[in-house]
C-alpha cells in the first residue's frame, strides 16, 4: 500500500526524557519497564508475551477501571537498538488476533509506528510517528479531504467548518 | 460499509465537502445550498442524498422546505482518533517520564525487581 503510505494523515509526538538513551531504550524493551508506563490511562498492563524483535510480538491485557478487559498487540517489523523501533500497534483479543478498537467503529485497525531515539548528551529525545496501516481509497481521501484541504482553506469555508465543529465538543 | 468508511466516501466528494461547509453557517434549504453550484436540482440532491446516507447531514421533515442540517458526530468521529491517539501517547509519555526519574533516583533499579517494595528497615540506602 505504497501509495496511501504516503498520503495518508500522519501525526508526530515528540518528548525529550531526562535519562541516557540506553535507559530510555530499556524502557521500551522490557517487560516490567511497559508495564509501568504503557498503556491507557488508569489502566493495569499485564503482559503476556513480549519478543521485540523484527517479527516479534508484545501481546498485553489492559484492566479497565471499570472492571473490563482489552487486548492489544504490537507487531514489531524493525528493532534496531538502541536508535529505532517500527511496529504496528493494533486492538486484538486474548489469543492475539486483530481486532477492532473496543471502544469505536472507527478507530483505525492499525496503526504503524516509527520511534526513534535520539541520544542527545544524557537526554533521549523520543519521535513517534504513527499512521494507519492499509487504508482504503475512501480513507485516503477522507484524510486528504479532512486535513489538506481544511487547513489550506478550502476557500475559507473549511474553517468555518471547523470553527463549528469546535463548538460541538 | 462501515460507518467511517461512507463517511470518507460522502467526504470524497469537492462538492459535497462545499455543502457541508456552506451548512455549517446553518440550516438552509435544497435551493439555498444549490445557489453557488452550476448543477442542477436533482443533481445537488443526489449529493445530499449521499451526505443524508453517511449521516453527515439530516434533513428536516417539512415536505416542502425539509431544510438540511449538519450533523458533526461523523465528522468528529473520523477526524478524532489523531486526537486520542495523541493524548493516549502523551500520557504514556508522561508516565514513561516519571518512571525514567524514579529509576534515575535509584529508588528502582529496573533490573526486575519488584516495583512496589516493602519499606526496607534499617540499612538501606537512605533514600526515601
Amino acid at each position: 500500500m505504497a501509495a496511501s503510505e504516503t498520503t495518508a494523515q500522519e501525526f508526530t509526538v515528540t518528548r525529550t526524557f531526562n535519562a541516557p538513551r540506553d535507559v530510555v531504550w530499556k524502557a521500551w524493551t522490557e517487560r516490567k519497564a511497559l508495564e509501568e508506563w504503557w498503556g491507557p490511562k488508569g489502566c493495569a498492563i499485564e503482559v503476556e508475551a513480549l519478543d521485540v524483535s523484527a517479527g516479534g510480538t508484545f501481546h498485553y491485557s489492559m484492566g479497565m477501571p471499570d472492571g473490563t478487559k482489552w487486548w492489544g498487540i504490537f507487531h514489531y517489523e524493525e528493532v534496531v537498538k538502541p536508535e529505532r523501533i517500527v511496529f504496528v500497534n493494533s486492538f486484538s483479543n486474548e489469543a492475539g488476533e486483530i481486532a477492532r478498537a473496543p471502544f469505536s467503529d472507527n478507530w483505525p485497525k492499525q496503526i504503524r509506528n516509527v520511534v526513534t531515539f535520539h541520544d542527545e548528551g544524557g537526554k533521549t529525545r523520543i519521535e513517534l510517528r504513527g499512521r494507519p496501516v492499509n487504508v482504503s481509497a475512501e480513507e485516503q481521501a477522507m484524510f486528504e479531504s479532512m486535513f489538506g484541504s481544511m487547513q489550506q482553506g478550502f476557500g475559507g469555508t473549511f474553517d468555518q467548518l471547523d470553527d463549528y465543529l469546535a463548538t460541538q465538543r | 460499509m462501515d460507518r467511517l468508511s461512507s463517511t470518507f466516501s460522502a467526504l470524497a466528494d469537492p462538492t459535497r465537502r462545499a455543502i457541508l461547509a456552506r451548512l455549517a453557517l446553518g440550516e438552509t434549504s435544497v435551493n439555498e445550498i444549490a445557489k453557488p453550484f452550476d448543477m442542477s436540482l436533482p443533481a445537488v440532491s443526489k449529493h445530499l442524498k449521499v451526505l443524508e446516507g453517511a449521516g453527515l447531514i439530516s434533513r428536516g421533515r417539512d415536505a416542502q422546505w425539509r431544510p438540511c442540517k449538519l450533523e458533526a458526530a461523523p465528522l468528529q468521529d473520523a477526524a478524532n482518533w489523531i486526537e486520542y491517539y495523541r493524548k493516549f501517547w502523551e500520557a504514556s509519555f508522561d508516565r514513561l517520564d516519571a518512571y525514567l526519574q524514579r529509576l534515575q533516583a535509584g529508588g528502582d533499579d529496573g533490573d526486575g525487581s519488584k516495583p512496589k517494595k516493602p519499606k526496607t528497615k534499617g540499612k538501606s540506602d537512605g533514600r526515601k
